[in-house]
């Protein structure tokens, strides 16, 4: 019996120390564990705390080039109209214009936004046109008026080689905002919707502008006269959708115009 | 016994384990997919060079730049086998570090404190 109680005891001693063994190794183990973790935890704030400021600097970044790019684009169209003594009020209106008119149409917010910013472009070929032709009062013989119609591809030229988006558009802007929805215009003569949106856009925004404008050679024509040549030009010079948006949303064209109304000193 | 050598990927580090020379070495980030089925051919040979195979003298040199917690889990497990190795063995372990890489260094830090039995030099490249 005592012999049996020995052994047992003995058993127990082992079974002791393999217990304390293997719960030293436990311990020491959640030890770890804990320690990975925090030093994870802390590894991941730092982390997550420097990849927010590289976002924002990326944010910031990519706004900053986005502002340049606008202003830029912006410039280059005032340039444009500069040389043809006109305000600069004339391309903000003509950009507001085409971004309702892209709007309405059904153009997504972010391309209408594009237009808006490409739009003011759509003379920047006349910075290569002389002074003389550009300014003239009165009429054009019909070699200046060939001569003067060249802006559009000029513009193109300049911004085809362009891989940007907004300077695409613009490209598309400049060549095509002289062509007529009867094929009547220049410089390719081509009609209805081969013209891409955007020049038929431009088209309409800038000419309701021009004609509400004095400008070297003529007067600001009345508001009558202005839409009555609209209902004339519907599916002539003009996509007819465009001038059922213009008579549809009358008000808020006019209202455009006001806010960006010619200030005469 | 062979050599092996695991070229440096995206997520995990160059791995040299040079039997003939008595060199353990490993190089660069460490963040595998599942880190214990990748290091397992590591192990694997770890023990086996422990096992009678190891030169008089062995040089461990750790440069780990960035690690997932899975991979400090198992440089303990690493580190266990070279105390356990130690008894019997002549270990120069390096950890190596970038003075601006504070984790690496914390890391090292912690190996040193948790391994008494080996001695860990924290080396600042």
């Amino acid at each position: 019996m005592e012999l049996g109680e020995d052994k047992l005891i003995e058993e127990l001693e082992e079974l002791k120390k393999s217990f304390s063994k293997t719960t030293d190794k436990i311990i020491k183990d959640l030890k770890r564990q804990n320690k990975i973790m925090e030093r994870s935890d802390k590894r991941q704030r730092k982390e997550y705390d420097e990849l927010q400021v590289k976002l924002k600097e990326v944010e910031e970044l990519s706004i900053e080039i986005e502002d340049t790019q606008r202003e830029v684009v912006f410039t280059m169209g005032a340039i444009g109209e500069s040389r043809s003594k006109e305000t600069g009020n004339h391309v903000k209106r003509v950009a507001e214009y085409s971004k309702l008119f892209a709007l309405y149409y059904g153009l997504p917010e972010d391309e209408a936004e594009m237009l808006k910013q490409a739009s003011p472009m759509h003379d920047i070929g006349k910075v290569a046109i002389p002074d003389a032709i550009l300014n003239k009062p009165g009429k054009f013989i019909p070699e200046e008026f060939e001569y003067m119609k060249k802006h559009a591809e000029l513009g193109y030229e300049m911004l085809k080689h362009s891989n940007r988006k907004l300077l695409k558009a613009a490209s598309i802007v400049a060549y095509e905002h002289h062509e007529k929805w009867n094929g009547k215009g220049y410089p390719n003569g081509t009609s209805e919707e081969d013209i891409h949106i955007y020049g038929r856009i431009t088209a309409v925004a800038d000419v309701f502008d021009a004609l509400g404008s004095d400008r070297c050679y003529k007067k600001a024509w009345d508001d009558e006269k202005i839409f009555s040549l609209f209902k004339e030009e519907r599916g002539e010079h003009f996509d007819p959708r465009l001038v059922d948006i213009f008579f549809e949303h009358l008000d808020e064209f006019l209202d455009i115009r006001d806010r960006f109304k010619d200030i005469i000193e | 016994m062979q050599k092996l050598h695991l070229k440096v990927t995206n997520y995990t580090p160059e791995i040299l384990l040079d039997c003939d020379n008595g060199i353990i070495s490993m190089v660069g980030k460490s963040y595998p997919e599942n880190t214990f089925e990748f290091y397992k051919p590591v192990m694997e040979w770890l023990e086996d060079y422990f096992d009678g195979n190891a030169k008089e003298k062995t040089i461990v040199n750790m440069e780990i730049i960035y690690f997932n917690s899975s991979s400090s889990k198992l440089f303990f497990d690493f580190f266990d086998l070279l105390e356990e190795a130690s008894s019997d063995n002549k270990l120069d372990i390096n950890w190596i570090y970038d003075e601006e890489n504070e984790s690496a260094l914390e890391a090292g830090e912690d190996f040193q404190e948790d391994f008494e039995e080996l001695t860990i030099n924290l080396v600042k490249k």
